[in-house]
């Protein structure tokens, strides 16, 4: 299959060249903050001098282009750089970071596949009827709340008004494997958004699949209900669902910074937070390099996996 | 002779929207005959074919009495594509059908045992070569392989009838001819096979009972034999004549001025050339027939002409002028002069807006008249061509695709064309309307001396009202002449093949 080869070697120099014009993008804008990490550092005494001579031990002096130029140098080598405020690699703070974002995606998206496809289908089965009106109205109501409103609600009800569960990950360490309480508010609060999303676009494909004159032979042929709907209906009816997932999975795994914030949560979106607040620039490009790489990869896997469902488009470029 | 049947149907009314599609229609169905429903579009047909199955419109009110072999009815629609899921591959249905065969057997043989059955019913549907065939996508597929492995899925099925919706409708003759020969297999097995079908030809050559149908009526029924030679209802008689009278061959022509010329040109459709064309003169009261199967390039050469397709090397002329490539390059006079009519009429209208606006739009756009004059010479022209005002002020989808068809045509005549391109225009039409519509051509040939006609067609009674054909196969011209030449001695093989007077040559034995 030289076609895909040739699919898949340009697809990934294109990811390429866009996770190094999100670098660039970072960069400048995080140039154009007003204050850099010799301010955050020189904290409550921002006595002029003393940020100069921070500022010149850090090398934060020397012109822009050639600070980028030499981070660039070092990621040609392999690494990511080292962070201004802790003199730390900018790797491990990634690697530190990205355990509990993986476990909140992995949890999260091993509860959403099944729940959104599930739905769709129930939904999709009844169309018109009470069940169907039931699952679309919950999901359009659902999806209508943004995660903080949703966050903030759940945690209120079951960890302070109830207690059953921790409202914050503080004091769980980074080990939150070890502590599943911890985890349920925030995977149902990832949870609720993509489940809506996924569960429509599976109802609505699957409504058409249904009506197809091929599901019709099936039934005709007397093939089973159940094997009509899963094996001849819904593989026609997840095409845009796939594509839509790799957006989940690439929000999930980016470090979902408003539920890291809110439950405290020391993933990837809380490294990113605190870098961009010390403009610890290193760790903040580290990450837009890591996220890029995870956009371009995910993505490229749904149109894999979407060229395999619609044979017929030869999804190209 | 009760006794015998395999299925039949006694005084079935169907009734959708207030109306009566199916009335009183009382058939029956031997094993291993061929029973056939013919009629025009919307006589109700399929409604009958497919109550065999127990499907009916939705919301119909069904009275009457069907009894057919539960579970055991095959169904092979007019495209057969359409029942083959586009992103299983062509054996995901055979495997579940097979699988509910193998049921008795330990778990550990059933993968084996269907596979066996599966293979093997492909063989006696054709298909030789199943290990791969399996594992292809339906649109690698040709119509023709498509159509088989849809019959496999009745063979495997083990139905022992199989309702077979237009098989032949829109392919040429040599694809015909492997159609027939598929369903007579179906009939030497014992399959009783229920036809519905408008061409005649395939009728005559494969049923053993007709049922002539007309407005959810019966009009007549009997043995094919004693209805071909003695029908005793008018219609049929109007059925049977209506087919096959072909008009004789048009004037030769070639004398008049010559309204568009082409050099030799080679289209292309990204790197592959698709059609290699002769160069071609088209006169005044000229009319040339394009004639090939199914990928020929049939169309290519027409959109080429047109402006449609403009990746070629040839050079156009218009009246001694240069004609530009592509239709955006031409100029208001030179897109007027050249019009195009489109295979499927229902598509080349907008659904929303009364068929005479749309018609008349041509006229303000493309010769500058005003809305009422313009109105004024659509009503007329309509008219000629018998669709009277109340009708075509109406919105595209209360008109029939004969009716459309027509008034496809006044449009395209409103331009004041000087060549007139007819794309396979009466393809898909029922012979009564196909009739209808090709006295429509001969009558403009006749009255519009300034008009040169080009139809593409594989229909050779089309074909036969040109004065000249080009013959094309595989993007190659391979026979050029006067209609009266090549339609009675045609030099080329694939000519005479078409014609159906010798053996199809050994070159397309592999297709269809």
């Amino acid at each position: 299959m030289s076609g895909l080869r040739r699919l898949l070697a340009r697809r990934l120099l294109l990811g390429a060249a866009q996770t190094a014009a999100v670098v660039l993008l970072v960069f400048a804008l995080t140039e154009a903050l007003p204050g850099d990490a010799a301010v955050a550092l020189a904290g409550d005494r921002p006595d002029p001098a003393r940020i100069a001579a921070i500022r010149a031990s850090m090398g934060l002096d020397r012109p822009a282009v050639e600070r980028l130029a030499d981070w660039a140098a070092g990621l040609a080598h392999g690494g990511l750089g080292t962070s201004l405020a802790s003199g730390r690699p900018v790797s491990t703070y990634i690697s530190d970071g990205f355990g509990p974002t993986l476990l909140l995606a992995a949890l999260t998206l091993a509860l959403l596949v099944p729940l959104g496809v599930g739905l769709g289908v129930l939904a999709a089965r009844h169309a018109g009827r009470w069940a169907d009106r039931l699952v679309s109205s919950v999901t359009l109501g659902l999806y209508a709340v943004p995660e903080f409103a949703c966050g903030v609600l759940l945690s209120t009800v079951f960890a302070i008004r109830l207690g059953w569960l921790p409202p914050t990950a503080v004091g769980y360490g980074a080990d939150l494997a070890a502590h599943p309480a911890v985890l349920v508010l925030p995977v149902l609060v990832l949870l609720a958004r993509p489940v809506c999303t996924l569960a429509r676009l599976v109802r609505a494909g699957m409504i058409d699949a249904l009506a197809s004159p091929y599901v019709a032979q099936a039934r005709r042929y007397g093939i089973g209900g159940a094997r009509i709907r899963y094996a001849h209906a819904l593989p026609a009816a997840v095409t845009p669902a796939a594509q839509q997932l790799a957006r989940t999975v690439d929000w999930l795994l980016s470090g979902v910074i408003v539920v890291e914030a809110l439950f405290v949560i020391p993933g990837l979106g809380t490294v990113l937070i605190n870098a961009v607040a010390e403009r610890d620039l290193p760790v903040v490009q580290g990450l837009a390099v890591v996220f890029g790489v995870l956009t371009v990869v995910l993505n490229t896997g749904a149109d894999l996996v979407a060229r395999r469902l619609a044979p017929r488009a030869e999804v190209a470029a | 002779m009760n006794t015998e049947c395999v299925a039949e149907i006694d005084g079935l009314r169907v009734e959708a929207g207030g109306r009566a599609i199916v009335d009183g229609v009382r058939l029956r169905v031997r094993p291993g005959t061929v029973t056939a429903l013919v009629g025009a579009s919307g006589s109700g047909k399929t409604t009958t074919g497919l109550a065999l199955l127990g499907e009916y419109p939705a919301g119909a009110r069904v009275t009457g009495r069907v009894r057919a072999p539960e579970g055991l009815v095959g169904y092979v629609p007019q495209h057969p594509g359409a029942v083959l899921n586009p992103v299983r591959r062509v054996g995901a249905l055979l495997w579940d059908i097979a699988r509910t065969q193998v049921r008795h057997l330990p778990r550990r043989e059933r993968r084996q045992a269907a596979r066996k059955r599966i293979l093997h019913t492909l063989t006696e549907a054709q298909l030789p070569d199943g290990d791969a065939l399996l594992r292809r996508f339906p649109h690698q597929l040709s119509g023709g392989q498509q159509q088989r492995v849809v019959l496999a899925q009745a063979l495997l099925l083990g139905a022992r009838v199989v309702v077979a919706d237009e098989p032949t409708t829109g392919q040429d003759a040599l694809t015909k001819r492997h159609v027939v020969e598929r369903f007579a297999a179906l009939r030497r097995a014992g399959i009783a096979v229920v036809l519905l079908s408008h061409d005649l030809d395939v009728v005559r050559e494969l049923a053993d009972d007709v049922l002539v149908l007309r407005a959810g009526r019966v009009v007549e029924s009997g043995p094919a034999a004693r209805l071909w030679s003695a029908p005793r209802h008018p219609w049929t008689a109007a059925l049977l004549a209506a087919h096959g009278a072909a008009e004789p061959a048009g004037p030769d022509g070639g004398a008049g001025r010559a309204v568009l010329r082409t050099g030799p040109f080679t289209a292309r459709h990204g790197r592959t050339a698709v059609l290699r064309a002769p160069a071609l003169t088209l006169r005044t009261g000229d009319s040339l027939a394009v004639v090939g199967r199914s990928g020929s390039g049939k169309t290519t050469l027409a959109r080429c002409l047109a402006g449609l397709h403009r990746d070629h090397d040839g050079t156009l002329q218009l009246d001694g002028t240069p004609l530009p490539r592509s239709l955006r390059a031409r100029g208001r006079g030179q897109l007027a002069a050249v019009q195009y009519v489109f295979q499927d009429a229902r598509a080349a209208f907008d659904e929303h807006r009364p068929v005479l606006d749309q018609v008349a739009r041509t006229a303000v756009r493309l010769r500058g008249l005003d809305r009422g004059a313009a109105l004024a010479e659509a009503v007329a022209t309509l008219a000629d061509l018998g669709l009277g005002e109340d009708l075509v002020r109406r919105p595209p989808d209360r008109l029939s695709g004969g009716e459309l068809q027509r008034a496809a045509l006044a449009r395209a005549l409103l331009a004041r064309p000087r060549v007139l391109i007819c794309d396979e225009i009466t393809s898909g039409l029922d012979t009564v309307t196909r009739r209808g519509l090709l006295d429509t051509l001969t009558a403009l040939r006749r009255e519009r001396d300034e008009l040169c006609l080009v139809l593409i067609t594989h229909d050779l009674d089309t074909a036969a009202l040109a004065s000249r054909i080009v013959v094309l196969d595989g993007g190659e011209a391979v026979e050029e002449g006067a209609t009266r030449d090549v339609l009675k001695h045609p030099q080329h093989p694939f000519t005479a093949a078409l014609l159906g007077t010798t053996a199809e040559p050994a070159a397309t034995s592999g297709r269809g």
